[in-house]
């Protein structure tokens, strides 16, 4: 019984913290940026590893095109 | 994403690409880009597969939140902006020029 009322505590809290955890990202500085293939305007397509070990990379989301900011 | 064009001179001297991310479509970004006058390359993230890589996505809404990260020529993560912050682009500026000055002062 003690055992299941802790394992639904564990359930609890992890529900009520996913809300939180999604909210910024799990990447920090020092870790490995994940690599990825995307398309330009001309719809081609750019990939960061074609940058490695040419230039340091800013890489800018923004929410929506059209929008400030 | 304006700002980040204001501030291209300086992050082109740290020799560093600039590159604007979201869910729009190509088609979408190419007029964005033009209307705003942003020259960098504006990606399409239209499958959120990035988005959601970087951990930005917003869910909910279905596009990224807003967000800004440095990735050194060894593809290292040295400087991460969320949210408001990433408006301002000074903080990467900064981020880029530390990290030539490391590198040529090595």
């Amino acid at each position: 019984m003690k055992q299941r009322l802790l394992a639904a505590a564990a359930v609890l809290v992890l529900v009520l913290a996913a809300p939180w955890a999604a909210q910024g990202t799990e990447l920090k500085v020092g870790d490995k940026a994940p690599d990825f293939t995307l398309l330009d305007t001309n719809w081609k397509e750019v990939k960061l590893s074609d940058y490695l070990g040419k230039k340091n990379i800013v890489l800018a989301f923004y929410v929506l095109a059209f929008t400030g900011g | 994403m304006k700002a980040y064009q204001d501030d291209i001179a300086k992050l082109e001297q740290s020799d560093t690409q600039v590159l604007g991310v979201s869910v729009d479509s190509p088609a979408a970004n190419k007029v964005f880009a033009d209307q705003i006058g942003v020259k960098f390359p504006l990606l399409s993230d239209f499958k959120r597969t990035v988005s959601k890589e970087y951990g930005i996505l917003n869910e909910e809404k279905g596009f990224a939140n807003r967000a800004t990260f440095v990735i050194d020529k060894e593809g290292i993560i040295q400087h991460i902006d969320l949210g408001k912050a990433a408006i301002d682009p000074s903080g990467a500026t900064q981020a880029c020029s530390l990290l030539e000055h490391k590198r040529s002062s090595q």
